[in-house]
Parts: structure tokens; C-alpha cells; sequence
């Protein structure tokens, strides 16, 4: 199954065609990702009559289309109103929305979507190209693996404590204290519980994600007239027309090398089987920030920040196709619902399904590459006129952020319980912000502590207790060096530039 | 007596009688319902599941009721509650769920009756029944066809030699009771790793995490081409080619295992089995109905889910079932409830 270009200029040209597919499929998943707690899992569930009886290629350009541009679309409430509807673009607001608050909200969109586009984009072509190979990284990346690229994602939690070491970590400990909350991996016996039933299966995350980020934050806003700062309200009066998006699509650009590995860090996280775009944004924020030249600027509204999270989350997209079209494995949720369509439809896949049927086997990858091109002209009308709802009053804005998140938290599992356990996060958020504990280091440990704890409790269970499990592959051990390297050498570099500002002084 | 007094003592007469009829009407209106079976279903059914929208049950539930609603002139409106092993959707069905038979429970005997064992639910076990079983799929061993492992012999050759890891969907599982139980009888060493769910046990087994898997049928025969199943826990193979004509446990190493399958299968709140026999009669009649249409076939069939699988069965059949399984699950308690096989083997000693 060589990589034969005149095919993918040919499929290319041929699945522009489905444009009239394309088109209102990405309409439905920018809606759909804007929406909290909604996802395109769900949505392409729900369309799953529809995707059965539809020809499989009409029906298969539509489901990829919904996938790419839900996750472009999830970006548009983590960044103007800190409502992070998936686990995915739990990342996003981290720099995202305090750009909002400081005016920058239209740029912001812009910034993310380009990101979006970009790093879509490079992964498609990256995944396409090198696809029997990338399928390979499923094999080598087992629980012990994950634990070490968990703990890529969870050290974030120590660069967000650099600020305030005691509290960040106090923060980050406490949310992964709620995130062990529920039944053990391996016996199902319930922990922490405390007798509801809705907990028995772990702290449900869209609730902890709107009540720890939207809630709080309309908490919080509730007594000033708009969710921007003054300057930011001068700012966004005295804005003129396309020129902050311009400038947003300018700057993402100027760092297209930023673009390129924060998204290849997500098509990796992409292909391992359960692994996600949370870990993924994740993992790439926290490398964006080790290896930036102004990590000091993450969390105040820094471009590096906004496009890292959003390029990763994009680049799952490719991710989880590669090991469905080569070995039939479904990197997620989402790709695990494409295959019951492929196989109703009586598609093997395989290497096979590349030597009888190569125009269907890349036939995702191109109609990934034309919906992130058809995506590109929602960028400029999307980033200006969304961008408007910044300016409205937050008496008026805080209620419906307030509902809306309210309906997210219920629409995701159907439990009134959701929305109460919601709320309750609103409130941990609330006093968190009012008393200087990071929400977003609660989060991670939310996020991404039960995550750990699986691959960690499977592990030390094929090992039988014996905890040199942690070190019995080489490339754990490699992923193991890394990570000391990745935790250490910022110390080291910070140290050095210390001493050596002492010496000049 | 003018006409207007009369037609003014008809009116009040009519409006009085009318007045009268409705109100007998509303009051009596429940009871009637109630009394004749010819009102049921009066309205929508409402189904709960204990596993979320997209899986294997829900695929199962269209299937059925996609003929069924036909049949009864309703619609049917699935609750999915997944969570904590099925338990979630369990305690609300019990709960909150009336018991005039317009709601059900669609569940999977095998592994939520295994749950119980584990850890009882809030509500007597008695207090709701299985009516219906809609398939019953057997547990097997499957491998990749990239494995270095050809037949079931080499799995437990190389069992006997050092523990072998193996993927299951949960612990408390039918399949991962085969596999331990096979392993008890050959002096095998099998360590059962929980991947949640069919899609992850399968990933688990396919990228070579684990040598080899347990599950139920179904789960392999659509993926065949990826696996190869290597032995069956069950009296009989009915799927034969489509599991690589695997061979029975019991036949290849004497055991006397009973089989341990999955089944889906519809329950209601024993208080409508006792309240409603008219009710069931005509649930369970239809459902009969359904199963033996053409139309269901045909569905199941385009689905790519195995029609050999499907063995329609009555409330004796689920009641059976759930005495066999609870009675597996009791013998392999303390292994569900993660003693090791050492410890287990000592509290049987004790209790025994």
C-alpha cells in the first residue's frame, strides 16, 4: 500500500464534488461543537440512520466532515465565554479566553481557527503520506507507555504552579483527588461515592469542565457590566472591522512551525486507541509552555497558548482514522461509530481495503483535507461577527452562559444529577478564582488523573504488583528520560539565566 | 310550561348527563384500562438501557422494536443510562419506572446479574424478572491473527509455563469466568486485565498488549478478519466458520463448564408479572411474533449481526439462566471480588 499521489490529486478534485455534503455538515458541526456537551460522537449517533442508507461515500465524507469542524466549533465557547464544551478544548480557554477579556476576542477566533485549519491540514497530509507507518505506534504504545505521556500532560499542573508553587499544587492534587472518585478499574468497587449512584462511574467531566470553568467565571463577572476588562471594552468599540481577524490569521502564520508540532504531537496521541484530544491539548500546551522563550506569558492571553491546544485537538482528527483504515482499531468514540457504518456497508479493513479499494481507503483523509479547505472561508465571518457577544451585558449574559451550561451538563448523560454536580463545581471554581487556586490545575488532575490511574492500576494488574513494570520497555524508558529532561531542563535554563543576570548585575 | 322551560330542563338534563358521564368516565377510565388487556399498550413504551446509545444493546433494541412497535401501534422511547456496570439504569428502572408494563428494561443477563454478586443492589433481586431473551451468545478465546499463538492448546501450554494476561471486557463477566475456569481445570495460570467495554478489549488484544482476549461472540465474528477465535464456552457451535469452526472447551479438555453466554433480554418489576398477566401475555406473544418474522431476520442480517445467535426464550429460559449464572458467579465470587486464586481457593476451603 504505497502512497501513490496522482491518487490523492485525483480523489482530491473528486471529493470537492461532495461539496453539497461537505458544507452543510460543517454548519451542523460548528453548531454542534459550540453547543456544551455535545460532541460529534453524538451527533453522528443520532444521524446514524441516515449514515447507513446514504451511498458509503456520501455518508462517510459527512460524518468526517461533522468530526473536523465540531472540533473547530468547540473552540468558539472555550474562548469567548470560558465554556469548554468537550474535554478536548479543556485547554483552549487557558490562554483563549483571557485574550477575550482584554478585547482580543475576534483575533482570538481567528487564531483558533487558523490553528484549527492549519494543524488539520498538516496532519491529514502527515498521516496520509506516512500512514503503515504511524499504524505501527499503536502497537508499542501500551498502559505503561501512557502512564509516562499522562505524566507529560499532568506536569502542567507544576508549570501552572510556578506562580504560586504551594497553591498550584494544592489545586492540582485536589483535582486529582475528585478524580478518583468512583469505582476502581479493575473490581468496579465504588470509591468515594458517598452513595449516588451518578458517581459510581467517576466524576462525569462536562459537568466538572462548565461548572469549574463557565460557571465560575459567571460568578465572578456577574458584577461588572461586560465579561472584558475596560481596556478590552475600549479595545473592542475602537476595532475596525476585519482587521483583528487579519491580524489573527497573520500571527498564527508567522508561528506556522509552532502549528506543525503541536500538531503532530496530537495525530500521535491520535492513533493510540483511548487516548484523546483532552490528553492531547493537554500534553501540547504543556510543551508549548516548557519550550517557549516566554513561558511567563501562558495564561495572560499569549498566541503560543491558543494555537497549541487547538492545533493538538485537530490533529487527534487524523490520529484516530490511521489505525481504523490499517488494522480496523478505532482510535475513539467517534471513529468507533464510522466503523459500524463501514461494516454495515461490508467494508474490511485493512491493507487490503488500500490494494481493492484505494479511492474509499483515502477517501477520509481527502474529504478531511477538503472540509479544512471549505473551513478556511468560515474563518473571517465566524471570528467577526462571534466575536460580538462579548459586548453583551453580563446581566443578561450570565444567566443564559449559566443555562446553557446547565443543559450541556444534562445533555451529555441524560441525569438532572449532572446539572446539580455542576453547579457545585461553579461554586469549587468560584472560591478557587476568589482565593487564588488555578481552576485549570484542578482540571487536569479532573481530566486527566483517572486516566492515569487506569493505565496505571492495569499495568501494576498484568505485572502482578511489581511496580519495575514502569520500566520494562525501552521506549517507556525513553518516554521516561524525556520527561525527566522535559521537567528538568527548564530549572536547569532558569538557573542559569539567574546566575547569569546575577553576574551582569 | 313554555318550550323555553323545556328546552331550558333538557339542556340542564343534558349538561348534567353529559357532565355525569365524563366524570364516571375519568374515574372509571383507569380501572378499565387496567381490566382489559385489549387497552395495552396505551401508550408509548419506555425502555431503559444500561449502556450507552451507538453499543451492542442499542443496535439489538432497534432491531426488535423496529417490528415490535408494528405489532403493539406504539413507539418505543430508550432511556440509556449507562453506568457503574449497568447498575445505574437498574436502580433508577426499579426506582423510578411505573409497573403497568408501559416500562421495561432491556439488559444483558450475563455480566449485570454477575454485578450482583459483586455487590447486591439496594432492591431484592427478586423484585424484577427477565420475561424475554433475545439471543444468547457464548463467551470464547480469541487471539489476533497476528499472534504467535495458533490453537487453544498453545494458550494454555504457554499458561502452564508462566501467567498469561488475557483481555476481558470486566471482571464480573461470563467470559472472564470461562477463561478462569478453564484455567483452574488445566492447572493453567490466566491474569484477567478489565479494557471497559468490547471496543477497548478487542484494541487490547489486536496492538499485542495482551496475548489473547475473552468475549462474547458477537464481538468477534464482525471483526473477523483481525481475529481468530480459538475455543468456545458453550454445548454447541452454531456460528461455526464465521469463529473459525472453534472448537468447545468442555469437548477439548473434559470440563464440565456450563455455557457461559450473554444474553439480552427484556425484564419488567415482578409486581407487573403478578399485577398484569394479560399485560405480559401480550408482550411475550408479540415478542414471539417478532422474532419469527421475516422482516426481524432480514434486519438482523443487514445489521451483520449473527442470526444464529438469536434464541428467542420466555420467562422460565431467563429464569434458569439467572439461577445458573448466579450460581457461577457465587462459585467465583471471591475472584470476582478480586481475591487472588490462592486466597479464593482457602475461603472455599473454610467455607466448605
Amino acid at each position: 500500500m504505497e502512497f501513490d499521489p496522482r491518487i490523492f490529486i485525483e480523489l482530491f478534485a473528486e471529493t470537492i464534488q461532495y461539496w453539497w455534503v461537505i458544507v452543510p455538515s460543517i454548519v451542523l458541526g460548528l453548531v454542534v461543537g459550540a453547543i456544551p456537551g455535545f460532541s460529534a460522537a453524538n451527533t453522528i449517533i443520532m444521524l446514524l440512520p441516515l449514515a447507513i442508507v446514504l451511498p458509503i461515500d456520501v455518508g462517510f465524507v459527512a460524518m468526517i466532515a461533522i468530526y473536523c469542524s465540531s472540533r473547530m466549533g468547540a473552540g468558539i465557547p472555550a474562548i469567548l465565554v470560558n465554556i469548554p464544551g468537550t474535554a478536548g478544548a479543556a485547554a483552549t480557554p487557558l490562554d483563549g479566553y483571557p485574550m477575550t477579556q482584554q478585547g482580543r476576542g475576534q483575533q482570538a477566533l481567528a487564531i483558533s481557527f487558523t490553528s484549527s485549519v492549519l494543524g488539520g491540514l498538516i496532519t491529514t497530509v502527515v498521516a496520509l503520506i506516512a500512514m503503515p507507518w504511524l499504524a505501527e505506534v499503536a502497537f508499542y504504545l501500551h498502559s505503561v507507555e501512557m502512564i509516562v505521556v499522562m505524566l507529560f500532560g499532568i506536569s502542567l499542573i507544576a508549570t501552572i504552579a510556578t506562580g504560586d508553587t504551594l497553591k498550584g499544587l494544592t489545586a492540582g492534587f485536589f483535582g486529582l483527588m475528585i478524580g478518583a472518585i468512583g469505582a476502581d478499574v479493575v473490581y468496579e468497587m465504588p470509591r468515594g461515592s458517598m452513595g449516588f449512584l451518578e458517581l459510581y462511574d467517576g466524576i462525569p467531566l462536562i459537568p466538572a469542565l462548565v461548572g469549574l470553568f463557565a460557571i465560575s467565571e459567571a460568578f465572578i463577572v456577574i458584577d461588572r457590566d461586560t465579561i472584558l476588562t475596560e481596556r478590552g471594552r475600549a479595545a473592542v468599540l475602537h476595532s475596525t472591522g476585519w482587521a483583528p481577524t487579519i491580524e489573527g490569521v497573520r500571527e498564527t502564520l508567522k508561528r506556522w512551525w509552532h502549528v506543525v508540532w503541536t500538531s503532530i504531537i496530537g495525530l500521535f496521541i491520535g492513533i493510540i486507541p483511548g487516548a484523546g484530544a483532552a490528553i492531547a491539548s493537554f500534553v501540547a500546551y504543556q510543551q508549548s509552555k516548557t519550550y517557549s522563550k516566554t513561558p511567563e506569558l501562558y495564561g495572560t492571553g499569549h498566541i503560543e497558548g491558543l494555537i497549541a491546544p487547538e492545533a493538538a485537538n485537530n490533529g487527534v482528527t487524523s490520529g484516530t482514522l490511521v489505525p481504523l483504515l490499517i488494522l480496523g482499531i478505532p482510535g475513539g468514540a467517534t471513529a468507533a461509530i464510522m466503523l459500524v457504518v463501514l461494516q454495515y456497508h461490508n467494508v474490511t479493513m485493512g491493507t487490503d481495503l488500500f490494494v481493492n479499494n484505494p479511492k474509499l481507503a483515502y477517501l477520509p483523509f481527502t474529504a478531511m483535507a477538503v472540509t479544512y479547505f471549505l473551513m478556511i472561508f468560515t474563518i473571517p465571518l465566524l471570528a467577526r461577527y462571534m466575536s460580538h457577544v462579548t459586548v453583551v451585558r453580563t446581566v443578561y449574559m450570565a444567566p443564559v452562559v449559566i443555562a446553557f451550561t446547565l443543559v450541556g451538563a444534562f445533555v451529555s448523560r441524560d441525569y438532572i444529577f449532572d446539572m446539580y454536580l455542576a453547579l457545585a463545581f461553579g461554586v469549587i471554581g468560584y472560591i478557587a478564582r476568589r482565593t487564588g487556586y488555578h481552576v485549570a490545575a484542578i482540571l487536569i488532575g479532573v481530566i486527566l488523573g483517572p486516566l492515569l490511574e487506569t493505565y496505571f492500576i492495569r499495568a501494576l494488574k498484568m505485572s502482578q504488583g511489581d511496580i519495575s513494570v514502569l520500566f520494562s520497555s525501552t521506549l517507556g524508558n525513553i518516554l521516561w528520560v524525556c520527561l525527566f529532561l522535559n521537567l528538568a531542563i527548564p530549572i536547569w535554563f532558569e538557573r542559569r539565566n539567574g546566575r547569569r543576570k546575577v553576574r551582569s548585575a | 310550561m313554555s318550550d323555553d322551560y323545556l328546552f331550558e330542563l333538557h339542556r340542564r338534563r343534558f349538561l348534567m348527563g353529559t357532565v355525569a358521564t365524563i366524570t364516571a368516565g375519568i374515574l372509571s377510565s383507569g380501572r378499565i384500562a387496567d381490566a382489559y388487556a385489549a387497552d395495552f399498550p396505551s401508550k408509548n413504551i419506555k425502555v431503559y438501557i444500561p449502556t450507552r446509545q451507538g453499543g451492542g444493546a442499542d443496535l439489538n433494541l432497534q432491531l426488535v422494536t423496529g417490528v415490535w412497535k408494528k405489532l403493539l401501534k406504539i413507539n418505543f422511547e430508550p432511556v440509556f443510562q449507562p453506568g457503574a456496570a449497568g447498575r445505574v439504569a437498574y436502580e433508577q428502572y426499579m426506582g423510578k419506572a411505573s409497573s403497568d408494563g408501559h416500562e421495561l428494561l432491556f439488559g444483558n443477563m450475563g455480566p449485570e446479574v454477575l454485578n450482583w454478586v459483586v455487590k447486591k443492589p439496594t432492591f431484592p433481586l427478586d423484585a424484577y424478572r427477565y420475561f424475554f431473551r433475545v439471543d444468547s451468545d457464548p463467551s470464547i478465546i480469541y487471539i489476533s491473527r497476528r499472534s504467535k499463538f495458533k490453537t487453544i492448546e498453545d494458550i494454555v501450554a504457554a499458561g502452564k509455563k508462566e501467567t498469561l494476561n488475557f483481555a476481558t471486557s470486566r471482571i464480573a463477566h461470563p467470559a472472564t469466568i470461562g477463561v478462569l475456569a478453564l484455567g483452574k481445570a488445566t492447572g493453567a495460570k490466566f491474569n484477567p486485565i478489565p479494557f471497559s467495554g468490547g471496543r477497548n478489549t478487542r484494541n487490547a488484544v489486536a496492538t499485542g498488549e495482551v496475548p489473547f482476549g475473552a468475549l462474547p461472540s458477537a464481538s468477534i465474528v464482525i471483526q473477523q478478519k483481525n481475529f481468530k477465535a480459538l475455543a468456545l464456552f458453550d454445548d454447541k457451535n452454531v456460528l461455526g466458520g464465521k469463529i473459525d469452526n472453534a472448537p468447545l472447551v468442555n469437548a477439548k479438555f473434559g470440563t464440565k463448564l456450563p455455557p457461559l453466554v450473554s444474553a439480552r433480554a427484556f425484564a419488567v418489576k415482578a409486581e407487573t408479572i403478578q399485577k398484569y398477566p394479560d399485560r405480559m401475555k401480550i408482550l411475550e406473544d408479540t415478542l414471539r411474533k417478532v422474532v419469527a418474522t421475516e422482516e426481524y431476520k432480514q434486519a438482523v442480517i443487514k445489521a451483520k449481526a449473527p442470526w444464529e445467535l438469536i434464541s428467542p426464550g420466555g420467562q422460565k429460559e431467563c429464569a434458569e439462566y439467572v439461577k445458573n449464572i448466579l450460581a457461577i458467579g457465587e462459585e467465583y465470587g471471591d475472584l470476582l471480588r478480586g481475591a487472588s486464586a490462592k486466597e479464593a481457593a482457602k475461603k472455599k476451603k473454610k467455607k466448605g
